[in-house]
């Protein structure tokens, strides 16, 4: 392939074309629909894959860009680009999405339209997380939200509606200020380049005064602060997750909730970096804040949806900690804990969503002892939750641990107190575990319930085998991370009087 | 002053009206039917368009010039409603069709009213002088009086068409008292030319601005009631639930364009050096618009009640960006043309629901209309995302386009307050979709005719020109932006 092929956009209009030609299906051949949908989001791993294979190691700037003006007098164009920590965004985004259609096969009703659906989902993401220029970004960031209203709104579960109209409004809202927050940029922007510019690149070199620093963060950051979720504005997950067809959730969890995190880390920190390293008390306490209580309130669920639910808004508080935490290992933790939580969390649904295809409940006390009759389904569950804890030599570990040793520079005590979510983790996944597959077959309905299938079993072994693989090996993925958290906290470090700790320099030293 | 007589000038106006003739005669004294009715019609809208488009070519940025002792203005602002306005009637009809079919030979007065209104509107759009702005005024709202209560049997409909007649005649007084109180205050009725309005704001300091500004403050409440800006849009729930569903659509499309037309062009060249008077009155408007719209509509349980407050909330968006002055026509335009259409197809779904005569389309009637009729329902849809504010749709270029001037006007406030109240119009907006998408009909399946070729030309032009300009507003943008006054 020639090196300036636009890779970017193919990948973002894969899963359209995809779409489409899922609609144009005939009617009478509802079999094809999943074979296609699924060929289409291969292709796009595919082309991700392709992506991870000629990335520049160690580059920091953005690479594949492409940019085309479309308007000059609004500064509209189209700009894309990844570096190392939208790249690996990217591949997880592609990674899950064969894989959440392949656990779709319980969706018998209108089954071309929800794959359409979740193929345009996957573009939506695909494109927020390649656009350099924020206002493309934001028509990414919103679009993506229709059809995910739409997968939890109809093939969602009995509160679906409810679930769904409450998601969107609340994004909705958070995004609203977002937007007076892009145009009011592009405005600063016009006052001092002479032209008005969306682009994040050229924003980059404005100067912004200190207030409208905090303004601007304010209408970005709650906008992705409800994404994450951050407490306090996580109130709409639990409903979301817990309403959404299986791999509904598998996406939401493994993707959308990083565009949060993600947005946080690309346009906060580097627009904002005044307002950031000012802020960063208020975010490490929601980050800390979100860490227990949702751990603590994931303790006392007795659905193990929710539960898993609840879990996230735990895992994502230790993603913002690592990023506010201004250090190095810190953001490279919080990059690859976003990763990591893709793939865990979209583990532990794909694994919740098959016992509610045997069982159609998903209350623990429903079950019990479920591992003599299970095993391997009870081994995968085990597996996956000491990934989902942080058990050394899987993913978890390498997150966390990364995380707390970046806020034990800055932020000791905020790590202290953050490092009882890991405690905490352990008391949820496995008091859960205990309660489901251990001891004797409590319930009669459990006596003959199957086994993995072959299909089920295809699905979790790609998961399992990236959880192994970055548990034991993470360094090609840090490698990519880390010149592009390095750029970001250069950046701090020049325009503010911030300035990041390192191992064996103490404040007093300095 | 130059007489300046040309034909090409009236040019749009004279095919409308002699399309009505065409019409009234084919009916009156030759007894042709509805075909030719329709074609007649058609040729009238076309070579209007066409007048429009010419004059385009030829008038607008620095040619434009006026006419008729400067009566009409031929710039790049009359001649773009003019290929907005024409085309919209053109949509109207269509979307009618139906409803004019089951009226018997009462039908070409119909068709004759739609054209009359057009041009009306297209006058309002290329007035030179508040007079000949009032004339067309006149003509557009008396057919448009007519339109509304089309159904003379249904007695909400009468209601609906007497009430939006006296309190359309009560703000026509009110706006031509303003007139007079501008003519006390600046000696002429004329807006452009030596001694005209704006050449005297612009030569001359005025001691005591009390008059005139009592006549910008009736100017504004006579058009803010055409347009059903709050707090002047009391009338508009009635009057949309009342008249036949088959019209609504243009009566509601056509009253914006052509009421924004008006108030563009009075407020940023006539009264353009006063800016700093109306613009705060403006913005005062638009935030108890949208606010109002959006609070009410929530509260709906009718589709079009609903649609009508909406229409009260993206009045105030309009207004958005009429606060910066000249640099706002474009997106003004931008956004009313869009709005117009959308507007336009979400009442002929609503027509189809619920029948083009009928007056109330609650919203139980749409419940499951997602399997029922798959392709009604996704044009709904869109048109609902597309008021909504949804990217990809036109109606987030829009809003891009209002805010973004609003924004360069340092009325950020205003931007913030709008978009709020944009996030709470995505709850009734949604509720459509959810009601039609994921709630089952209830008891029987209510039975209605497919659409019929009239409405499904208008659903499918409609939902095209919503797509492409939401995917590209870049071409409309451009030709916006030569739609200025001159």
């Amino acid at each position: 392939m020639p090196a300036d092929f636009p890779i970017l956009t193919t990948i973002v209009l894969l899963p359209v074309a995809g779409a489409l030609a899922v609609l144009v299906l005939p009617r009478r051949r509802p079999e094809l629909v999943l074979p296609v949908a699924i060929a289409a989001s291969v292709l796009t791993l595919g082309g991700a894959g392709w992506l991870l294979w000629e990335f520049q190691t160690g580059e920091a700037g953005f690479q594949f860009v492409e940019k085309v003006t479309w308007y000059e007098p609004w500064g509209a164009g189209y700009h894309v680009g990844v570096d190392g920590i939208s790249l690996l965004l990217v591949v997880l985004t592609a990674f899950l999405f064969p894989i959440a259609l392949l656990a779709s096969t319980a969706i018998t009703d209108r089954i071309r339209q929800y794959a359409a659906a979740m193929l345009m989902l996957e573009a939506g993401i695909l494109g927020v997380f390649v656009s350099l220029d924020l206002l493309v970004f934001f028509v990414f960031w919103e679009a993506m939200l229709v059809p995910m209203y739409f997968i939890i709104g109809i093939w969602g579960g009995s509160r679906r509606v409810y679930a769904a109209v409450k998601f969107f409004l609340y994004t909705a809202l958070g995004s609203a200020l977002m937007f007076a927050g892009i145009l009011a940029l592009a405005f600063l922007a016009s006052d001092q380049l002479g032209r008005p510019t969306f682009d994040f690149v050229e924003l980059l070199g404005i100067d912004l005064t200190r207030t409208a620093q905090f303004w601007l963060f304010a209408g970005f950051g709650l906008s992705f602060a409800i994404k994450v979720p951050l407490f306090p504005f996580h109130t709409w997950l639990p409903d979301a997750h817990v309403e959404a067809p299986t791999a509904g959730s598998v996406i939401l969890a493994g993707v959308l909730l990083k565009l949060g995190a993600y947005g946080l880390l690309r346009f906060n920190l580097t627009l904002f970096p005044e307002a950031s390293v000012g802020l960063v008390p208020v975010m490490a306490v929601l980050a800390v804040i979100g860490i227990i209580y949702g751990a603590v309130v994931a303790i006392v669920q007795s659905d193990v949806k929710r539960l898993v639910a609840y879990s996230s808004v735990s895992h994502l508080g230790f993603v913002v900690l690592g990023i506010f935490a201004l250090t190095a290992q810190g953001l490279q933790g919080g990059v690859i804990q976003m990763v990591n939580h893709g793939l865990t969390t979209g583990a532990l649904f794909l694994l919740v969503g098959m016992i509610y295809e045997r069982r159609h409940t998903r209350e623990i006390s429903e079950f019990g002892g479920l591992g003599s009759v299970m095993p391997l389904y009870a081994g995968a569950f085990l597996f996956v939750a000491f990934a989902s804890i942080g058990l050394p030599g899987l993913n978890g570990f390498v997150g966390e641990f990364l995380v707390l040793v970046g806020t034990y520079l800055s932020l000791p005590w905020y790590a202290v107190a953050a490092a009882f979510g890991v405690l905490l983790a352990a008391v949820y996944l496995l008091w859960a575990y205990q309660r489901m597959f251990t001891g004797p077959i409590t319930v009669p309905a459990n006596r003959d319930l199957p086994d993995l299938s072959f299909r089920e079993a295809w699905v979790l072994i790609p998961m399992a085998a990236m959880i192994l693989f970055l548990g034991i090996y993470p360094k090609p993925a840090l490698d990519r991370i880390e010149p592009s958290v390095d750029v970001i906290l250069q950046r701090i470090e020049q325009v503010t009087d911030y300035r990041v700790p390192e191992f064996g320099i103490t404040e007093a030293g300095r | 002053m130059n007489q300046n007589l040309d034909f090409l000038a009236i040019g749009p106006v004279v095919a409308a009206s002699l399309g009505v003739v065409a019409v009234l005669m084919a009916e009156v004294t030759l007894g042709l039917g509805r075909r030719v009715w329709g074609w007649l019609a058609g040729l009238a809208l076309v070579a209007a368009t066409a007048l429009s488009g010419l004059q385009w070519a030829l008038h607008r940025g620095p040619d434009a010039e006026t006419f008729f002792s400067g009566m009409i203005v031929v710039d790049g602002f009359s001649s773009f409603a003019g290929m907005v306005v024409f085309p919209l009637a053109g949509l109207g009809l269509m979307s009618g069709w139906r409803l004019l079919a089951s009226q018997g030979r009462r039908g070409a007065e119909f068709v004759a009213l739609v054209l009359l209104a057009a041009a009306g509107a297209h006058l309002m759009a290329a007035g030179g002088n508040l007079i000949m702005l009032f004339i067309g005024l006149e003509v557009f709202s008396i057919s448009l009086y007519v339109l509304a209560g089309f159904t003379r049997e249904r007695v909400d409909a009468d209601e609906a068409a007497l009430k939006y007649f006296l309190l359309g005649a009560f703000a026509s007084a009110v706006f031509l008292y303003g007139v007079a109180l501008v003519f006390a205050a600046t000696g002429s009725l004329d807006i452009y030319g030596p001694g005209g309005i704006a050449d005297f704001l612009s030569s001359t300091i005025l001691f005591k601005e009390g008059v005139l500004l009592a006549g910008v403050a009736l100017l504004l409440v006579g058009m803010g009631f055409k347009v059903s800006a709050a707090p002047f849009h009391v009338w508009s729930p009635d009057v949309y639930q009342g008249s036949p569903t088959g019209i609504t659509g243009f009566l509601a499309g056509s009253a914006k364009v052509a009421g924004f037309a008006v108030l563009a062009r009075v407020l940023t060249v006539a009264l353009g050096d006063s800016i700093a008077d109306w613009a705060p009155a403006v913005a005062a408007l638009a935030a108890l618009s949208v606010v109002l719209g959006t609070l009410l509509a929530i509260a709906q349980t009718d589709l079009k009640r609903m649609l009508a407050y909406s229409s009260v909330a993206h009045a105030g968006f309009i207004m958005t960006a009429l606060v910066a002055g000249q640099g706002g026509i474009g997106d003004m335009w931008f956004y009313v043309a869009t709005y117009a259409v959308q507007v336009i197809a979400a009442f002929t779904v609503a027509g189809v629901v619920s029948g083009d005569a009928a007056g109330a389309s609650p919203l139980t009637a749409y419940a499951g209309l997602g399997r029922r009729a798959p392709g009604l329902a996704a044009v709904l849809a869109l048109m609902m995302l597309s008021m909504g504010g949804i990217p990809l749709t036109a109606g987030f270029a829009g809003k891009v386009a209002v805010f973004r001037a609003a924004v360069d006007a340092d009325y950020l406030w205003l931007v913030i307050l709008a978009l709020v109240a944009a996030v709470a119009g995505l709850f009734f907006y949604l509720r459509v979709v959810v009601i039609m998408y994921m709630q089952p009909s209830e008891g029987e399946e209510p039975a209605h005719p497919g659409a019929g070729w009239g409405a499904r030309l208008v659903l499918v032009a409609a939902s095209a020109v919503t797509l492409a300009f939401g995917i590209a507003p870049w071409p409309l943008l451009d030709v916006v932006r030569d739609a200025l006054p001159l």
